[in-house]
């Protein structure tokens, strides 16, 4: 998995590609952590390069936005597609995140 | 599971968890299985295999195997074993999905998607061991 991020004008953008699985999953909360702590507020997951994701990377997703949440931020996801997508519409967790397809109209939003 | 089973065992951590995934692919192809459902499968071993080795000997160590064999053409039965503590994951509940984001809880993920990508599970304790047997893929994939 490899975390490329990019610092905007409202939030960074973080986009993420290849497997989130067990052995790495805690690199993406990690990175997340550093952003939040140099005070971003909103933080964009671009997905579009992401192939795989198990429940222990959600679990990085799910505390990164109640995080964020709870400093009136966000974790906004972007470009979800394939068995990532699946994997969030199965457990439920799609509804919880401002999801767009694209990361331009993510940035609209902001 | 009998005897033409494939079988493999290793250490029962984090770390070998990408072999067991190798390993059981090699079955799923010879089984027929559409290579548009390896990440399922991959999905459901990890999603096991990371209960095995966060829980079931902490904090010792042991041994995981992985056993695998066709179950007609295009699906795969697959049994793990541990000799850890006596654990069903079925038993688990579900997460509680009518709450909001702040206060969903974080746990109960994986063996929630387990069900959801797999024809059958079912979870015996036999001679000491924990035996979780699945067939994969889910009716209808």
């Amino acid at each position: 998995m490899t975390i490329e991020p990019t610092e905007l004008d409202k939030a960074v953008l973080l986009k993420v590609s290849g497997r989130m699985d067990a052995e790495n999953a805690h690199q993406f909360e990690q990175a997340c952590d550093h952003w939040i702590s140099l005070g971003a507020k909103h933080l964009i997951a671009d997905l579009e390069g992401l192939q795989y994701v198990s429940s222990m990377g959600l679990r990085g997703f799910l505390a990164i936005a109640q995080k964020l949440q709870s400093a009136s931020g966000s974790l906004i996801l972007c470009g979800l597609h394939g068995l990532p997508r699946q994997v969030f519409e199965m457990t439920r967790l799609i509804g919880l995140f401002p999801v767009f397809e694209t990361t331009q109209q993510a940035i609209r939003t902001l | 599971m009998d005897d033409s089973a494939s079988r493999l065992s290793l250490p029962a951590g984090v770390e070998s968890i990408t072999a067991f995934c190798e390993f059981v692919r090699v079955g799923a192809v010879a089984a027929g299985i559409d290579g548009s459902e390896i990440g399922k499968l991959d999905l459901v071993l990890e999603e096991i295999l990371i209960n095995i080795a966060r829980y079931a000997y902490a904090p010792l160590s042991g041994v995981t195997e992985v056993s695998y064999m066709p179950e007609g053409h295009g699906r795969l039965r697959v049994e793990i074993a541990d000799c850890g503590r006596a654990f069903n994951p079925l038993d688990v509940d579900s997460p509680d999905f009518s709450r909001g984001l702040a206060d969903r809880p974080i746990g109960g993920l994986g063996l929630f998607l387990i069900k959801g990508l797999v024809e059958f599970i079912a979870y015996r304790r036999e001679d000491n061991r924990n035996i979780l047997s699945f067939v994969f893929p889910a009716a209808g994939e």
